[in-house]
Order: structure tokens, then sequence, then C-alpha cells
């Protein structure tokens, strides 16, 4: 085994099904996120007529 | 008001005392002062969760709208995002945060306690009264705090579990953690989406999604503080 890949260290991998579902869910969870705070800041602006 | 309508406050309710049991369980077992604003959160959502079986139950009663006003509609976001800050930021800004959180919360509970009621009014704009509404306050200035302490625990709560399971993913360690703390995501994000169909006078949006999202924070906490073994991961995978 050469010195290169001796301090290589092995990669990580997560199950198939998480390593592409993750940074998709997270994605549209981002979405929501962003659709949610403006609608809280509609709100905070009084462009809702009524309030929570 | 259906029964189903009374009861899901009530299994949020439980649903919400026992997460915060294993969640002060934990404190007192390791510490860490973001367990213990987790755990004092989780109470503020069991206390709003109680104040709206009870309103189901047996009808308006000012003390409990304004208890279930208080924790259940403007407290309990801020005070979970606030544990999630006291996790992920420096002590010295998260101390800094609490106080403030602290002022506000005081605040809040002052304007709550003083503010002038008519139950009439919730059934005003669509809703059918069957759930609490804060349209039952009508003295101004009071409902307007309110999306000042969601915001708040919105974008830490929800932000922080996203920012914790982006950086495991990405370092593809800790899956477990990875999970729970999209589940978390999750569980915070659908009471918030709850109020707001809610507000637009869809029957039982709030009530669904408030054990929903209890049930999740739940599930993603004992999935994050869970390793999973390696015999499970294989079978995932």
């Amino acid at each position: 085994m050469s010195d290169q890949e001796k301090r290589t260290p092995p990669e990580r991998r997560y199950p198939p099904f998480y390593e592409k579902a993750v940074p998709i869910i997270l994605a549209i969870i981002g979405l929501f996120v962003l659709v949610l705070l403006v609608v809280i800041v509609a709100v905070a602006l009084g462009r809702f007529p009524t309030l929570p | 008001m259906s029964a189903i309508l009374r009861w899901l406050p009530f299994v949020s309710s439980i649903v919400s005392f026992i997460f915060a049991i294993f969640v002060f369980r934990r404190y007192a077992a390791r510490r860490g002062p973001h367990l213990l604003v987790w755990g004092i959160g989780m109470v503020f959502y069991g206390l709003g969760g109680f104040c709206e079986w009870y309103y189901g139950s047996f009808g308006w009663n000012p003390l409990i709208f304004r208890l279930w006003y208080l924790f259940g509609a403007i407290l309990v976001a801020a005070w979970l995002g606030q544990g999630t800050v006291y996790l992920l930021a420096g002590r010295r800004w998260a101390n800094g945060l609490m106080i403030v959180l602290c002022l506000a919360s005081i605040y809040g509970l002052v304007r709550v306690f003083m503010a002038q009621l008519d139950p009439a009014l919730m059934t005003a704009g669509g809703h059918t009264g069957s759930e609490l509404s804060g349209r039952a306050i009508a003295s101004a200035g009071v409902r307007s705090l309110t999306p000042f302490f969601n915001l708040y625990g919105t974008a830490t709560l929800v932000g922080g579990a996203l920012w914790s399971a982006w950086i495991f993913w990405r370092k593809r360690i800790l899956l477990h953690r990875t999970i729970g703390n999209v589940l978390i995501a999750v569980g915070a994000l659908l009471p918030a989406f709850g109020g707001t169909f809610s507000r637009f006078g869809i029957p039982g949006a709030l009530y669904i999604s408030e054990l929903l999202g209890a049930v999740l924070l739940f599930a993603g906490f004992l999935r994050a503080t869970t390793p999973i073994q390696p015999a499970e991961e294989k079978g995932r995978g």
C-alpha cells in the first residue's frame, strides 16, 4: 500500500436510499420554510386580513 | 365540535408531556441547557393541547383561553427554537438571546392576561368556533406579537434541524441524526402550516397538524438520540 493510499480516508457512504433522498427532502423542507416565513412576515406586516 | 376534534388535542398534549419527560430525563443525565429549554418548550406544547381539549370538552373559559394563547400560540415555537440555539450557537450568543426571549415572554404574558376577550369573535371570518382562535382577543396589539415569536421559533428550530441534517449528510456520518433532524424539521413545520390553514377556515387543520407535529418531533428526538445498529442500517440500504 502506498503512502498516498494510507493517507486517503475510506469514502463514507450512506445506504443508497438516504444518499438520494436526504438532499431532495431537505430542499423540499427548505422551500416550505421559505413559503412559511413569507406568510409570517406578511401577517406581521398586516398583509393578511386576520392574525392567528 | 366532533369527538375527533375534541380528543386530538388531548392526545397531542399527552404525547408532548411524555416527550418532555424524556427530554428532562436526558437533561438530568447529561446536562446541556438545550435539553432543558427543549423540555420547557414541550411542556408549553402540552399545555396548549390541554387548553384546546378543555375548550372542546367544557366550552369557553377566559383563563384557559389566555393560557392557550400564551403557551400554545405565542411561546412554544420560540422556546423550542431557543433550545436549538443553545445546541448550535455559542454560549454567549445563546445566553443573550435567552435573556431577550425571557423578557419578551414576560411582556407577552402581561399583554395576554390584560387583553379584553370576546369569544363571539372566534366565529368571524370563516371560522366555525370549533377550534380556539386568537380572534377572540379584542385588544389591539396583542395578536401582532405572535408572528415575531413564530418567526424566531421557525427560523431557529426548523433552520437548525435542516442545518444539522445537511452537515451530517455532507460528512456521511451519524445517519440516525440525519434522519432525526429531518423528522424534527417536518414536525416543527406542520403546526405552523396547520395554523395557516386554520386561518383560512379549514376545520381541524390546526389540531391535526399539532398532533402530527408532536409525534414527528418525538420520533425525531428518539431517532436522533438512538444510534442505528449495523444490522438495521444494512437492512435499510
